[in-house]
């Protein structure tokens, strides 16, 4: 079973729709959500969380139907929103323990696990602290608290970035790795930073005007293209590329002297170097390089329509 | 362990079941509502006619001091009037209490933009209004019925002769007058605090709730010279029904003969709109229409 299941979902918000018939089955333990601005990453979370009805089609969250479950799934969810959403009158540890409650704990375990949420985000020591007087970063680390402290299934991470300097930025993103590394819950991660999502997912949606543009295994598309490398040559490079292909590599010639190869493991970076000096051609540059979301992202943003099957790189 | 050295771990506990939520947003609720001084202040100064009415209640029914204090001051007589007169007195501190303590539990989550976060949890909006209406409605009771009617007991108490029984609708009628009161104030307090985010200015708005209308009603009864214009006077719509409700004979004979069922009818409109902005402005996200 999917964490998230889509089936022909389709969402309306005031006279126009904003998800237009979204089809597909999310299984990785950290999924991200990329798209450009106004591509419909929120409105398909807050559609998750039953915030916004679904006009068609169906949503279902771990196995929960998104329209009639709604209390379920918010059980089983902690939510991280996009914007400052908080109660600034409220300390660090008492606004965490009231979410915690809010979502089913006995008074007593809701404050124990609201302090041990705020050490593990990093800030125990000003848990007493009113929120209003945090930092931006200490504001998204409340938030994140929070959606952890009553120990959910499905961790939704808005924007969780959003606005952080640089090391405030790094310590996100580890602790977003921590939690992925430990392994009870499985996190669904919206941004439009194509780095955050690289860095903590192994599973990438990726929505265009409301549409979903692909899905993509971003584990499963490096594993699969490790061996990929790009040079520029000069001299013979026909023959370079037929005794390559020979040797059992995918190999492709492009204008300006352009070879792309993906070689099979038994071969080396020291054959091709052989193989060119045999054939009379010479190798200028060369960059072994792994399909980067960045190019999977691209080349969904120039899709256009029709159903999207996993995304995977061109031969 | 102490909590700090823990990593984190999911959580496998017992959880309350779900028609509890409401009463966590209750208790929290009250937490803050309470937390401030100015709230228990007011709620001080709202108790000190109550201990007014207790010393003149015991003159009352002390012959001693009744003959020897009041020599038959009219204000020794307690009766439906003299309890009619407690039910509006405290009332009125209870509309002073609403209009500091409704936009308390509400504002602060509009203006933090606390919602999302809020009914990302396993409660529904219904679930939300109704734990901020029931920590409004317990505080208002503090002020209102209760009091009100731990003096009636006391009378009941004092009473040198049998009083109890042949007054029993005195207090039906301070509880149910209070009552539908704090219903009322709450949805007020409560749509006007969603509606308005800033503290102050919200406090301000549910006294011109309360009084703007009653203005012009006023106006609208007399140039078109007719009464039904004082229906939106909530003052005076409130006073009938209490006046009605407890008995008492009326203060200003034929000022309003306004039938019951029309005062019912316009607390029940005006509760119905209240709901109906809450409805509109208690959501986790705006949809923005075009």
């Amino acid at each position: 079973m999917g964490v998230i299941a889509l089936d022909r979902l389709e969402v309306r918000l005031g006279g126009r729709t904003v998800l237009n018939g979204l089809t597909g089955e999310l299984r990785g333990h950290a999924v991200g959500l990329l798209g450009p601005n106004g591509a419909g990453k929120s409105t398909l979370i807050n559609t998750l969380l039953g915030f916004h009805e679904p006009s068609g089609g169906n949503a279902k969250v771990l196995g929960l139907d998104a329209r009639t479950d709604r209390m379920r799934i918010r059980q089983s969810v902690g939510y991280m929103p996009e914007n400052d959403s908080f109660i600034g009158n409220m300390s660090g540890v008492r606004f965490v323990r009231y979410m915690a409650e809010l979502s089913g704990l006995p008074p007593a375990a809701a404050l124990e696990r609201a302090h041990e949420a705020l050490f593990y985000v990093g800030l125990g020591e000003v848990r007493y602290r009113k929120i209003s007087t945090y930092s931006l970063g200490m504001k998204q680390l409340i938030k994140l608290a929070q959606a952890l402290a009553h120990g959910p299934k499905l961790l939704i991470l808005d924007e969780p970035t959003n606005g952080l300097d640089p090391t405030a930025r790094q310590r996100m993103v580890q602790l977003i790795k921590e939690i992925r590394k430990e392994g009870s819950m499985h996190m669904l991660i919206s941004s439009h930073l194509l780095r955050d999502i690289d860095e903590t997912c192994d599973e990438v949606l990726i929505l265009k005007k409301g549409s979903i543009a692909a899905i993509s295994n971003i584990e499963e598309e490096r594993r699969s293209h490790r061996n990929f490398i790009e040079m520029e040559m000069t001299g013979n490079t026909e023959a370079f590329a037929e005794k390559m292909q020979a040797l059992g590599c995918e190999c492709a010639r492009f204008a300006g002297g352009r070879v792309k190869v993906v070689m099979p493991d038994a071969l080396s970076q020291r054959d091709l170097y052989v193989t060119a000096a045999e054939t009379g051609a010479e190798i200028r540059r060369i960059q072994t390089r792994r399909d980067s979301l960045e190019d999977i992202f691209l080349r969904a943003m120039d899709y256009e329509g029709g159903r999207i099957d996993h995304v995977s790189l061109p031969a | 362990m102490s909590v700090f050295q823990h990593d984190y771990r999911p959580y496998d506990g017992p959880t309350t079941a779900l028609w509890k939520r409401p009463l966590v947003l209750a208790r929290y609720g009250l937490g803050e509502a309470w937390g401030s001084k100015i709230t228990v202040g007011l709620a001080v100064l709202a108790l000190l006619p109550c201990i007014v009415d207790l010393v003149l209640m015991y003159l009352a029914n002390n012959p001693v001091a009744k003959m020897l204090v009041m020599r038959g001051n009219p204000l020794l007589e307690i009766n439906e009037k003299f309890f009619l007169g407690m039910l509006e007195t405290q009332c009125w501190f209870a509309l002073v209490l609403a209009a500091w303590i409704a936009p308390r539990l509400v504002s602060f989550d509009l203006g933090d933009n606390a919602l999302p976060i809020l009914l990302s949890h396993p409660i529904s909006r219904f679930s939300y209004v109704l734990g901020k209406f029931i920590a409004l409605t317990l505080s208002l009771s503090y002020v209102t019925w209760i009091p009100l009617l731990v003096l009636f007991v006391y009378q009941c108490y004092a009473s040198p002769v049998p009083w109890t029984m042949g007054h029993l609708g005195i207090a039906v009628g301070m509880f149910v007058g209070c009552v539908v009161w704090i219903i009322l104030l709450s949805f007020i307090g409560l749509a006007v605090a969603s509606w308005v985010k800033w503290r102050v200015i919200a406090t301000g708005a549910m006294f011109a709730v309360i009084f703007v209308p009653a203005g012009v009603g006023a106006i609208a009864s007399t140039v078109l010279r007719t009464k039904w214009g004082m229906l939106l006077n909530f003052p005076v719509v409130m006073s009938e029904l209490w006046q009605r409700l407890v008995g008492a004979p009326q203060l200003f004979p034929g000022r309003m003969d306004l039938p019951s069922p029309a005062l019912v009818a316009v607390l029940i409109a005006a509760s119905l709109a209240c709901v109906a902005v809450l409805n509109a402005r208690i959501r986790a996200r705006e949809v923005v229409r075009g």
